[in-house]
């Protein structure tokens, strides 16, 4: 009974205390893909995603009803770092959906201008506003119609201490007219003005620095990861130490009287909490201010499958040379860093010459007939306005026009023999991260899936005829990149590359700018003149060190870069359902394809690839 | 479809005012070197900056014909050298205009020179060395240019990779300019004097096309060239609203995808009143 009054009470008076408006609420994912244009065409960073942030709290003045129902401490605003651009997750502080739409595409216009963190906020805030409005004059009338919502949300005077009152003056002067506050405007009052969001974060959280979190040790979680969140902010949190086991150590050495609020960290050992429901952790998530993360160092999984150490060298697959080093792009310090990756050629060591699958052979055989079509034997070529032999039928068709009296334009009456030769070489570069180590469906992993599809990628390229190479990466650290030789370029495709490919399995990590590197120096060396490099993969670009986030898109950009100053085509084949995050700044928005479903990989790889080089042109 | 058509044939400009153009750097002064010490000049830029208005400007200041060939894919050497045509009773041989142009003088323009296939390309090899010759295999002639004539070339560098290329070969014998979009200032001044528009519009169009092509490669392929600028600004001033001009004009050129569209027509909100 005592719970539902409690629960009455608590519904009545959130929204009592509510100042929002959710029946206009806006939602960040609605308008994000639009956004990201804007923000890019208004000169902001090409390099940074836009992302949710989390709620911070701001600890100015809250209204008395706001302290009896406990909320309102928490504010969403935007800010930038160097990897993300970040806004709320949802606005519903204006009254109608226009002028919520309005500020998501100001915050983004104010955010594109650089990243100013400084002392003086109000002073950088006025600044960075007034930049924006002169460059972009068509939004000082949007602008004008914010402020003029946004100020009667603000909290009234009558309300306010004296030193709060001025502070809150000002803060309305410099939004009515920005600029007019002089810099050097620091505020006397005990708390902070109410939050503005109509500028920039006053001071944004730090970015958390990730420390290399495993791949590997959520392997094991996999059924965890099914269950995704709906919604990925970015969390505050706080690297700490793994709990001791000892039990009944926390309590016995704090002070009996001092009382701990929910936020305070408590080194209680929960990793053997059986409970699978995470929809309360998700809650608690949200609440939490700041959350304690530390890291295991055992794995709870059972699946021991999963093993950060090389194996040793007689169990490993066959070194083909001394390792050759490749350089590596550091964006922070805008230079290519020499010699400083170490790729390793390798071949299969356990590679047993085999049969096409049962399961392919069907679909198989289809496509070898479509591809042979584009085969480069020589035909002959009817209708042509010269060549070695007469078309007799163009011929007499001609001779009756003109004997009726007609004048046909043209005098095609040839035919000519051309090799429809495709000066064309492909080289298949294939994501074998332990990423591949996933389950696509109840029967498959996404290795399975890769196999298939090299399986089928060989076959109908041998069928036309087409030069190809297939190889496969994975990385574990700078020194130590593994490039698996599937097919060389000069190798016949026959029972033994089967083999070979039938004999792939999931390795480590993803560095695929070295991978990249490699795989543009090998299809230099070949002869043909038009070039293709087709990268599948599942994810995004990480290893262990610190090659991941920016720094490994960058640098994978930038080894893209380097292939298409020699002349490459690259492409991308991704299905990573996070893919247009990242892969337009990589390949560019016409250079890569998403598969929805890693399932139909197999059949979609050798339709892009015919669609791909008919492009390319003869 | 008769041959003919594939090709834009621009007998004589002479009679025509003299186009408006905008100099960007040296370029005038250079090509009038490379005329008058018979060099072939190549130049490369995006789309829509100005290479064949570059062109018809100079035919008209150096008082040249100028012969336009815009080549494509089924462009073959027969195209521009001539070919053999089987008429009622003859067969009589027509002149191509690469071989016109040689015989007459004047200049020979190959625009898109790769989009053509690379062995159509060869043609041309012989008259861009010393010799300047021309040589025609199907009547046994060997046709000397004068020096009134001149071999100009342009292709769009951003296409290249991907589709064609030229061979080095063919790229080695050209004097090259790289044009691209002008300057904000020189830009406005160009749309003014091509629309009638004012001087703040035209700066406005011109800020909304630079912000357009900052998204180069990763939104759009390419950004709105001066041309699409043209066009908006001659919808504008004809009394369009400015707004839908620029959406008709240089926004749904650029892209089909709606999140793109939606996210640039805001950018012509912000710009725009």
């Amino acid at each position: 009974m005592e719970e539902r009054v409690g629960q009455y009470w608590h519904r009545f008076i959130t929204q009592a205390a509510q100042t929002s408006f959710p029946q206009a609420r806006l939602e960040l994912p609605a308008v994000k893909g639009a956004l990201g244009v804007y923000f890019r065409a208004m000169g902001g960073d090409a390099g940074l995603t836009i992302s949710s942030c989390s709620a911070t709290l701001h600890n100015a003045r809250r209204s008395w009803l706001h302290r009896l129902a406990g909320t309102g401490q928490k504010v969403e605003l935007a800010w930038r770092d160097e990897r993300c651009l970040y806004l709320p997750h949802s606005l519903d502080v204006l009254p109608s959906k226009t002028l919520n739409r309005d500020l998501y595409y100001w915050l983004a216009a104010l955010a594109s201008s650089g990243n100013h963190l400084s002392d003086d906020w109000l002073h950088t805030s006025q600044q960075t506003t007034l930049k924006t409005l002169v460059a972009f004059p068509g939004l000082a009338a949007r602008y004008e119609q914010l402020v003029a919502a946004m100020l009667p949300l603000r909290p009234s005077l009558k309300s306010l201490s004296e030193a709060e009152k001025h502070q809150e003056l000002t803060i309305r002067q410099a939004l009515s007219k920005p600029g007019s506050v002089a810099a050097g405007t620091f505020f006397q009052a005990p708390r902070p003005p109410a939050p503005v969001y109509l500028w920039l974060h006053p001071s944004p959280p730090l970015a958390v620095v990730d420390l290399g979190v495993n791949e590997g040790a959520t392997a094991g979680l996999g059924e965890v990861k099914k269950i995704a969140q709906a919604d990925e902010r970015r969390r505050r949190g706080e690297r700490v130490e793994m709990p001791d086991d000892k039990p009944g150590a926390p309590f016995g050495v704090r002070h009996e009287t001092s009382l701990f609020s929910f936020a305070e960290y408590v080194k209680l050992d929960r990793s053997a909490e059986e409970d699978e429901d995470l929809s309360d952790a998700e809650k608690i998530a949200d609440e939490l201010d700041q959350m304690a993360l530390a890291q295991s160092q055992t794995s709870t999984a059972s699946r021991i499958k999963f093993d950060l150490d090389l194996p040793s060298a007689a169990a490993d697959d066959l070194v083909l040379s001394e390792g050759i080093r490749y350089p590596e792009w550091d964006y922070s310090k805008q230079q290519l860093q020499a010699n400083y990756c170490q790729l390793l050629p390798m071949i299969s060591r356990e590679a047993k010459a085999c049969e096409l699958p049962e399961h392919l052979r069907k679909p198989c055989t289809a496509l070898k007939r479509q591809f042979q079509q584009l085969a480069a034997f020589p035909r002959w070529h009817k209708g042509q306005l010269e060549g070695d032999r007469l078309d007799i039928e163009a011929y007499v068709d001609y001779w009756a026009s003109l004997q009726q009296g007609q004048q046909p334009a043209e005098a095609r009456l040839f035919s000519q023999k051309r090799p429809a030769a495709r000066d064309l070489t492909t080289l298949l570069l294939a994501d074998l991260s332990l990423s591949t180590d996933a389950w696509v469906n109840d029967e498959q992993q996404v290795i399975d899936v890769i196999r298939d599809s090299l399986f089928v990628f060989a076959e109908s390229l041998k069928a036309a005829g087409d030069q190809f190479a297939m190889h496969g990466f994975s990385s574990c650290k700078r020194n130590h990149v593994r490039m698996h030789c599937i097919k060389n370029f000069s190798e016949n495709y026959n029972a033994h590359i089967r083999g070979r490919i039938a004999a792939i399995k999931p390795g480590f990590y993803t560095r695929m700018g070295a991978a990249i590197r490699h795989a543009t120096a090998l299809l230099e060396r070949q002869p043909e003149e038009k070039k293709l490099l087709l990268i599948v993969t599942d994810g995004k670009p990480n290893d262990l060190d610190r090659y991941e986030g920016r720094y490994g898109i960058e640098d994978t950009r930038m080894a893209i870069v380097e292939a298409k100053k020699m002349g490459l085509v690259p492409y991308c084949i991704t299905i990573d359902s996070r893919a247009n995050q990242y892969l337009p700044y990589l390949f560019g928005h016409q250079g890569y394809s998403w598969i929805s479903s890693a399932r139909q990989l197999p059949k979609k790889l050798p339709q892009l690839y015919l669609s791909l080089t008919q492009r390319l042109g003869p | 479809m008769s041959h003919h058509s594939n090709l834009n044939l621009v007998a004589d400009d002479r009679t025509l005012k003299t186009p408006y153009y905008q100099p960007q750097g040296n370029e005038i002064a250079l090509f009038e070197h490379a005329f008058r010490h018979q060099l072939p000049v190549l130049i490369k830029g995006p789309t829509g900056c100005g290479k064949s208005r570059f062109i018809s400007f100079m035919a008209q200041r150096l008082n040249l014909a100028l012969h336009t060939v815009a080549c494509h894919d089924d462009l073959t050497a027969p195209d521009l050298v001539g070919r053999h045509l089987i008429g009622q009773q003859q067969t009589q041989w027509q002149d191509g205009p690469l071989t016109r142009a040689v015989r007459e003088g004047g200049i020979c323009y190959l625009d898109e020179v790769v989009e053509a296939r690379k062995d159509t390309t060869v043609v041309i090899h012989p008259l861009t060395d010393d010799r300047r010759i021309l040589p025609i295999d199907r009547t046994g002639e060997t046709l000397r240019a004068p020096d009134n004539f001149m071999l100009v070339v342009s292709y769009n560098p951003g296409y290249q990779n991907l589709l064609k290329g030229l061979k080095p070969s063919t790229r080695q014998r050209f004097i090259s300019i790289t044009f691209d979009y002008l300057p904000a200032d020189a830009e406005a001044q160009v749309v003014m004097q091509e629309s009638g528009i004012d001087a703040g519009k035209a700066q406005q169009l011109v800020s909304l096309a630079n912000a357009l092509r900052n998204l180069k490669d990763q939104d759009i392929e390419e950004g709105a060239s001066t041309r699409l600028l043209v066009y908006t600004a001659t919808l504008i001033e004809s009394g369009f609203d400015p707004v839908q001009a620029c959406q008709a004009g240089m926004i749904e050129p650029l892209s089909d995808d709606t999140d793109t569209l939606t996210g640039l027509m805001e950018l012509v909100h912000a710009v725009f009143d």
